[in-house]
């Protein structure tokens, strides 16, 4: 039975029903099932309310004033790509409005042997497993942003490492919003075999500086045995825009995965990771920084579960708020009965630079084993007149201390990405972004 | 004259503690400020410093001819006045090298001189480590952060080093210090001390003024100095305590 609507919602909820269904009539098949499947769920469940625990502090009520149309692309920002390289090598993948980029991004076809990359949109249309390709479709589908995106999932990215290869270069996924009132509903699919291992740099911007745009992104990471990967993720988007990102990882015994989010722009940011860890020594760490000002909201919030022995997983999270901004964290870690000596911490810190800045935090610790050690923490507040004052005993004006000690503060979680190369880069971005706070 | 306290009335929290504070002090000189718990000690230093907390109610401070009250805690600070803090605060993240090559600057700029480069600050800063027998990886360290209590009152020295003012307020710089730490910090301030650069040692204790001779000594009672001597002062209360100087003093 459909949710109770007001007007404004359920005329949102219909738009994008119309777009999704003008999408699986021309379709057939396993992944016209798929997209009815995620429309039956979505009339039924869109959108979530302040009353929906998960979306309380979250508020969806600005996001359903818009339409925002999955149709239409542009080509015509080849000269606007260079000023978002990072200043260090990498395999360019460039998406605009959503689509692959050919003709932008680097030549896929010289990668090395037992590595494959190609447009999702390719991998719908050609490849005969659909059925393993959506085999997880179940958890996507009970996030409503991702059953959002399995009704409009338009491209994004299938990447296969064989087992023991690796790419060298790291992956650099630059996304390009060029026009306002259009959705990107992005899907990526990262198979990393048994000993591979893979570094993926995501960036999301927009080259319209007004008007909201939307980026729904699922990605899915199956990391194999003895596999590596890190991943950074920067969310970049202009001031009125939406981001809505589900990650699902799924780690094998004695894998690696480390993720890093950065988030400054967009009116609602809100970046997920479920993360499952289903083999023995297992280690991971998911670190983010955000920053929000203005009445943004910034919404990080993780999900782990402990499922064998020896796991290993570490989370810091920061959040720098300031005017009328809301930081949101929410992080579960779940120990199952079986993953005995389990070390899971997961630790949040807000530094809040006005008095009307709030944050929501919420750590949990679910525990199911016996001899275990986790921990878990939030605090939020000012920054330390003490440390204020110190720095101006020593010379430093007031305005150049706080800026000072909240970089240094907002940088932390940045220190654990391992390639100096990226570190340095995503450190002198969210410098910038900091440059945008009434600190600067 | 460096510094000329007249009258000087401080409170906090509506709580008056400075009840008209006389003090002199001239370049190359070092004085002592010893008194009870409670006596105004630590306000003393606030105040010199500029810390908010504080509010000025009364009276004047000059330093080297301008009103230094008037004057941002950093203004203070640039044109010569350095404070050794009794808890010297821990800022994570924020290394020592860019905190003093920042500071350091700060001061060059009020000076008219260029300012010093990643380079150049390094070589400065190894002299200054050299000459304290500080250890070499401080620079690279967060400030203060999980140094002892001894570390953090020498990295305080060591900042004196760098930025060269002109007038040192110590406050309490002996507090919680063993033998061996008050020893090495009382050499740093020794190793510091010139015809042009003068020091307020503020303490509860005479034994730092064993290792640092005050020229003047000064009795800190009730938010007032009630009394003024040389050396031999800090030994006199060594000997016989607070009491019997401030039972004169009421009684007067």
């Amino acid at each position: 039975m459909a949710k109770k609507l007001s007007p404004v919602a359920q005329q949102a909820r219909d738009f994008y029903l119309q777009q999704a269904q003008a999408k699986s009539t021309a379709e057939n098949g396993f992944l016209k099932q798929v997209r009815e499947n995620a429309q039956a769920k979505f009339a039924a469940e869109a959108f979530p309310t302040a009353k929906d625990e998960d979306w309380k502090y979250t508020k969806l009520t600005g996001f359903i004033q818009h339409h925002f149309t999955t149709v239409g692309t542009s080509e015509a920002v080849a000269d606007k790509i260079q000023g978002y390289m990072p200043g260090f090598p990498v395999i360019k993948l460039v998406f605009v409005d959503g689509w692959f980029s050919e003709s932008l991004s680097d030549d896929l076809s010289e990668l090395p042997k037992g590595i494959s990359l190609e447009s999702f949109s390719d991998t719908l249309s050609m490849n005969s497993e659909l059925d393993q390709l959506f085999a997880d479709e179940e958890r996507i589908l009970s996030e409503p942003f991702g059953c959002m995106n399995s009704m409009l999932m338009s491209d994004g990215f299938s990447l296969q490492l064989a087992a023991n290869t690796t790419l060298e270069l790291p992956l650099f996924i630059l996304h390009l919003q060029t026009k306002a009132e259009h959705l990107s509903a992005v899907r990526n699919r990262i198979d990393v075999g048994q000993n591979a291992e893979v570094t993926l740099v995501e960036r999301y911007v927009s080259l319209h500086s007004e008007g909201a745009g939307c980026n729904n992104i699922v990605t899915e990471i199956n990391v194999a045995k003895h596999a590596r990967v890190k991943q950074v993720i920067l969310q970049q988007q202009n001031g009125e825009s939406y981001y809505f990102n589900n990650q699902f990882i799924t780690q094998a015994q004695e894998s690696h995965f480390n993720t890093f989010f950065a988030s400054s722009g967009c009116v609602v940011t809100r970046h997920q990771n479920h993360l499952y860890m289903d083999g023995e020594r297992i280690e991971n760490s998911q670190n983010s920084a955000c920053i929000a000002s203005g009445k943004q909201t910034v919404d990080s919030r993780t999900y782990t579960e402990h499922n064998q022995e020896w796991g290993f997983s570490r989370q810091l999270h920061k959040y720098v708020l300031d005017d009328d901004a809301i930081g949101v964290f929410d992080g579960m870690i779940r120990v199952d009965q079986q993953a005995q000596k389990t070390d899971g911490q997961m630790d949040n810190k807000n530094l809040l630079l006005s008095d009307k800045a709030k944050m929501d935090a919420k750590p949990k610790l679910e525990i199911y084993a016996d001899d275990v050690q986790c921990s878990h923490g939030s605090a939020t507040g000012q920054i330390d007149k003490n440390q204020i004052f110190y720095l101006q005993a020593r010379g430093i004006d007031k305005a150049n201390a706080m800026r000072m000690i909240t970089k240094a503060f907002l940088l932390e979680p940045a220190e654990e990405i391992a390639d100096q190369q990226i570190r340095h880069w995503v450190m002198s971005e969210l410098e910038t972004a900091l440059e945008k706070t009434h600190l600067a | 004259m460096l510094l000329k306290v007249e009258n000087l009335q401080a409170e906090i929290e509506e709580k008056q503690i400075l009840k008209g504070l006389n003090l002199e002090v001239k370049p190359g000189e070092v004085h002592a400020i010893m008194g009870p718990n409670g006596a105004g000690k630590s306000t003393l230093a606030s105040v010199l410093a500029g810390r908010e907390d504080y509010e000025v109610t009364g009276g004047e401070v000059e330093f080297n001819g301008e009103d230094l009250l008037d004057l941002d805690p950093e203004e203070r600070a640039r044109k010569g006045l350095f404070l050794a803090f009794q808890y010297p605060v821990e800022i994570p993240g924020v290394s020592n090298k860019l905190f003093m090559q920042t500071a350091v600057n700060a001061m060059r700029e009020e000076r008219g001189l260029a300012p010093l480069d990643m380079f150049d600050f390094d070589e400065y800063a190894k002299e200054k480590i050299e000459l304290l027998d500080m250890r070499a990886d401080l620079l690279e360290r967060s400030v203060n952060v999980g140094f002892s209590g001894g570390e953090k009152k020498r990295n305080d020295i060591f900042q004196m080093a760098l930025l060269e003012p002109k007038l040192c307020i110590m406050d309490e710089t002996d507090s919680g210090l063993d033998i061996d730490a008050l020893r090495q910090v009382a050499n740093g301030v020794n190793a510091l001390r010139s015809d042009e650069r003068s020091f307020i040692v503020v303490t509860h204790y005479q034994r730092l003024l064993d290792y640092i001779k005050p020229d003047h000594v000064h009795v800190l009672y009730d938010g007032r100095i009630i009394k003024s001597g040389g050396f031999e002062l800090a030994l006199e209360l060594e000997e016989n305590g607070y009491d019997e100087i401030v039972q004169q003093y009421k009684n007067a």
